[in-house]
């Protein structure tokens, strides 16, 4: 949040396979992530994940007998830096951009790229609205909130067969876009009914007046949408309160820090729905990407999201080496078209109209008796 | 219903509690000093993660849930009160005769301050205090639900507001505290020494916030190094709301703003609470514009 | 002594900023289009402490809720350009008309708070209207997600888009309400300002308005700020309630103070400090904000007058001091 309030910034090179002299100018492409500021460890992972396959291209001859260079820019998870930085990718003339991570940050950098003509491709940036707007510059590799809702309905429908279901967000971004998209698919659910809608503010203590309200509609599931903190501590006040309905969570509530707040005991049995990790993908590119991740930086990386990254620079490479161009509108028209299940780490990629990713891949997870997380 | 409604109150008192236990703090400094401490939060803060520390890494704990509760709230206050007294020398007492707003900004930048120390020493990840199985009983009385947490916050609270306000009122010392509050150029003639009662004031301030810190790391169990703003803020509102200087008037101010928290949550909606609240504040102070319980001072800006 | 000095030292000041101003002239084509996108958030943030310092410093109102009047400017800009397709030429006063309408609305009724307890109605201020933005009142606001696809401005056939035309603009507004404040501080007004800031009895005593005196300060500020805010929101084509949170207020608040009361070289040289301080101790990588914060400590114990103080304030204090 202080970062916020920062405006001026220092752009980091990353200058990658150092050419000699008679060597093909290289193809440089942007990579726009939180570097610093709160979500450090995504933009570090990102970093990463996208050197490998930028490496990986490389030491196969590059796209079009050219190395790809890598571009990066630190927006530090603020949407003004986000601005700056894409304004910055702009006049370096770069010839795609990786961007970026959160939506509240993409969107206005979107919205640059966009009308600068340059292809943009976020990897972490799930907000349904992005894709709503009939921008023709912006893809993106990672899938929207409302797949992730109508996952959610599904599993109460199918899996978990219970009727009342209630839902909690925190009025961020993501939060409330899940629980809107969780809230329209279970209206439309035969059996399952919401009957408790409400938001809390991240970053306070105490949610028993809440739970309290909540408690008289009885509820056989709680979904939460919001992030780890107060999934925590909304569970933990739950019991506290005598509510015994299946704690679910999406894919921001439930990690090792959630199982530490809310304690084992109480912890174990919680659900989350989210994008399979990437240690549980299986496909063979997935597997390849790991073993080279964890050689480098000796574990693999802990969140869904980098994986996005280095897909959005495979997809780059893929639509450069096919159209033979680096012109923002071939490539996008290639992209909308012309793809067709690319073998990316997270799966088959192609993208509809809009530029979003066709299909979608989502998994329940439960917290185990040791607090790990096991599919469900 | 009525269950329900008593329920809420319990919660709200509870909180309340909290929020006055800080708000004490603001509200003496403010009534000596004409000082808006936005570090005291922070304080508060640190009160926490100390005792937290305390708890996990020393073996305090192994006294037994009362005497090992005891000996850690303790040495958190004691180690804030000499935090306080460092802070008041450092940062306020150069800026005494300043004006009215350079402190406050030296306020804000000891608030950053320690803020960003806590997150070096103790991570930004959050902290969990750890279970305890003595502290995690729950009973219904009458249908409503009450947690022996709830209980030792709301009792704990009430004993120390009690016993500051008898020193206040009863004892020299406090006779010497309400004479500098009033004027303190004043006091100084009537030999009072001024330096000592700001310094017992940065003494007592911290450490009850520490003591609050404590609690609420018992009572939620999880800490991290951004809280004290969250709380600091809400214990601002509570001594405005009571009338700022005025001891009474921060406690009644923490509970009434606890109360109105959770009746908001409960009966309107927990998105649109501070809402509520800060239109109740300002309603109030439009028509008592010096809080519930402040005196009419004709206040020289 | 002093006196004389000054008036020969008047020439030679005015010469001094004609070549700094002349040096914001070419800036932009020397520096390309990051720099001077950078250039014109601090610009953005000069305006913001001016309009601030018209409460604060010249009124000495405590207002730590700025960022509500900035917020909407913004959102006034952005709701009715998007809704209704007002260009956004037009909304550039209009929402400096709206701010300040609002202004006057909501400190009205207030006005004759002391001291801090103004600090915190306005404080609770800038949290019902961040708040009221997020739960997206009539689906106006847009909730967290803010407010997108506002259109840029034009200007005939040009459309103020690149980093340079946003530079300029901004320069061209800063400048303008730079001079009015100028003339504002030696007019009557001022004047009266000054002498409600020092002693609000006897300024009442001597048969200044003092309410409506308050009230012209909070409008105008709220105005400036309105105006900052409709420059932000064509600039950014969206925006949320996360720009505009109770920490912006602080910044502008510190700003003010840092910079010195009722200084208007004082607002650029905290504008500054808020902005680039922090860029400097990137060095110092995790440490950077707890430097930071002991730094604004620092400054405050060693300048409590501010980095760059008015004139008139330096004479007061100077005064109090002999006292």
């Amino acid at each position: 949040m202080r970062k916020d309030s920062v405006v001026v910034m220092v752009l980091i090179l990353g200058l990658l396979a150092s050419i000699g002299t008679a060597a093909p100018k290289p193809i440089r492409i942007g990579l726009q992530g939180p570097i610093t500021g709160p979500w450090a460890y995504e933009g570090e992972m990102a970093v990463n994940s996208v050197q490998i396959v930028a490496d990986q291209i490389n030491e196969a001859g590059g796209v079009l007998g050219r190395p790809i260079e890598i571009v990066i820019g630190d927006d530090q998870g603020s949407p003004r830096q986000g601005a700056l930085v894409a304004q910055r990718m702009v006049s370096e003339g770069v010839v795609a951009v990786i961007s970026s991570y959160g939506s509240s940050v993409t969107e206005p950098s979107a919205a640059i790229y966009e009308e600068a003509e340059l292809l943009n491709i976020a990897y972490g940036a799930t907000a349904e609205r992005l894709t709503e707007r009939g921008l023709k510059f912006f893809f993106r590799t990672c899938f929207r909130d409302d797949r992730q809702g109508q996952f959610f309905a599904s599993l109460v429908d199918h899996v978990l067969k219970v009727k009342r279901v209630a839902i909690i967000h925190d009025n961020t971004t993501f939060a409330k876009g899940l629980a809107e998209a969780a809230k329209r698919f279970l209206e439309e659910s035969p059996t399952a009914e919401l009957v408790f809608y409400d938001a809390i503010t991240p970053g306070e203590k105490d949610f028993s007046p809440i739970l309290t309200r909540m408690r008289t509609t009885a509820p056989e599931v709680i979904y939460f949408t919001g992030y780890y903190p107060e999934a925590g501590l909304i569970l933990y006040q739950a019991r506290n309160l005598g509510i015994d309905a299946l704690f679910v969570g999406g894919n921001a509530a439930i990690n090792d820090e959630f199982v530490n707040i809310a304690g084992l005991d109480v912890a174990q049995g919680s659900i989350v729905t989210q994008e399979p990790l990437p240690t549980d993908l299986p496909y063979p590119e997935a597997r390849d990407f790991l073993t080279e991740y964890i050689e480098r930086h000796g574990e693999a990386p802990s969140t869904p999201w980098p994986v996005y990254a280095a897909d959005a620079l495979k997809v780059i490479a893929a639509a450069i080496q096919a159209t033979g161009s680096t012109d923002s509108r071939v490539l996008g028209d290639y992209l909308r078209e012309g793809l067709q299940d690319l073998p990316g780490i997270t799966g088959p990629i192609s993208f509809d109209p809009s530029g979003d990713r066709a299909g979608a891949i989502y998994r329940a997870y439960v917290v185990d008796d040791l607090g790990q997380l096991v599919p469900y | 219903m009525l269950e329900l409604f008593l329920e809420q109150l319990v919660n709200g008192l509870t909180v309340g509690s909290v929020y006055s236990l800080v708000a004490l703090g603001y509200t003496m400094v403010y009534g000596v000093m004409r000082l808006i401490n936005f570090a005291h939060g922070e304080l508060f803060m640190l009160g926490s993660y100390l005792g937290f520390t305390l708890l996990v890494s020393t073996s305090i704990g192994k006294l037994g849930v009362v005497w090992g509760l005891v000996v850690v709230v303790l040495m958190a206050a004691g180690a804030m009160a000499v935090l306080g007294i460092l802070i008041e020398r450092a940062a306020y007492a150069p800026l005494r005769r300043s004006g009215r707003l350079a402190p406050v900004v030296s306020a804000l930048g000891v608030s950053i301050f320690l803020q960003n120390a806590a997150m070096l020493i103790w991570g930004s990840r959050y902290r969990a205090y750890p279970v305890w199985a003595a502290l995690d009983r729950r009973w219904q009385i009458g249908g409503v639900h009450i947690t022996l947490m709830q209980g030792i916050i709301l009792g704990v609270s009430i004993i120390l507001m009690l016993l500051l306000y008898c020193m206040i009122q009863r004892t020299t010392l406090g006779a010497a505290i309400r004479a500098t509050a009033i004027d303190q150029e004043t006091a100084r003639l009537m030999g009072i020494d001024v330096n000592a009662i700001i310094r017992f004031i940065f003494i007592i301030g911290p450490a009850l916030g520490a003591v609050a810190g404590v609690m609420v790391g018992l009572y939620y169990r999880q800490l991290h190094f951004t809280m004290g703003w969250t709380y600091s803020l809400k214990a601002f509102t509570a001594a405005i709301m009571g009338g700022i200087g005025n001891i009474p008037g921060a406690m009644v101010g923490g509970m009434l703003l606890g109360i109105l928290e959770m009746l908001g949550a409960g009966y309107i909606s927990a998105a649109w609470k501070d809402v509520f609240v800060f239109i109740i504040l300002i309603a109030l102070l439009i028509l008592r514009p010096t809080g519930l319980l402040g005196e009419r001072v004709a206040e020289k800006v | 002594m002093e006196m004389v000095s000054e008036a020969k030292e008047l020439p030679r000041r005015r010469l001094i900023y004609g070549v700094l101003y002349l040096l914001l002239l070419i800036f932009p084509f020397k520096a390309g289009p990051y720099w001077t996108d950078v250039a014109t958030f601090f610009g953005i943030y000069v305006l913001l402490g001016l309009s601030l310092n018209i409460i604060v410093g010249e009124v000495g109102l405590f207002n730590m809720g700025h960022a509500a009047f900035y917020a909407l400017g913004a959102y006034t800009t952005g709701i009715l350009n998007t809704v209704w397709g007002i260009p956004t030429i037009w909304l550039l006063p209009v929402s400096g008309l709206v701010a300040g309408g609002f202004g006057y609305i909501l400190t009205r009724p207030i006005i004759h708070l002391r001291g801090d307890y103004l600090l915190i109605v306005t404080i609770g201020l800038n949290e019902i209207l961040r708040i009221t933005l997020i739960n997206d009142p009539w689906g106006l606001t847009g909730g967290p997600n803010g407010v997108l696809g506002i259109k840029r401005m034009r200007l005939g056939s040009l459309v103020i888009n690149r980093p340079i035309h946003f530079y300029f603009l901004v320069l061209i507004v800063t400048t303008l309400v730079v001079v009015v404040l100028l003339r504002l501080q030696r007019s009557r007004i001022g004047r009266a300002w000054n002498y409600i800031r020092e002693d609000e009895v006897a300024a009442e005593a001597m048969g200044i308005d003092v309410r409506s005196m308050k009230l012209l300060a909070f409008v105008l500020g709220a105005a400036l700020a309105g105006i900052a805010g409709s420059i932000y929101a064509t600039k950014m084509m969206i925006i949320s309630p996360e720009s505009f949170t109770f920490w912006e207020s602080i910044v502008l608040f510190t700003i003010v103070i840092l910079g010195g009361m009722g200084s208007i070289p004082g607002v650029i040289v905290g504008s500054a400090v808020m902005m680039v301080l922090p860029e400097l101790l990137r060095d110092f990588m995790q440490y950077r904000m707890l430097f930071f914060g002991a730094a604004m400590v620092v400054m405050m114990v060693f300048r409590p007058q501010g980095l760059w103080p008015s004139k008139r304030w330096q004479l007061e204090m100077g005064r109090e001091t002999e006292e």
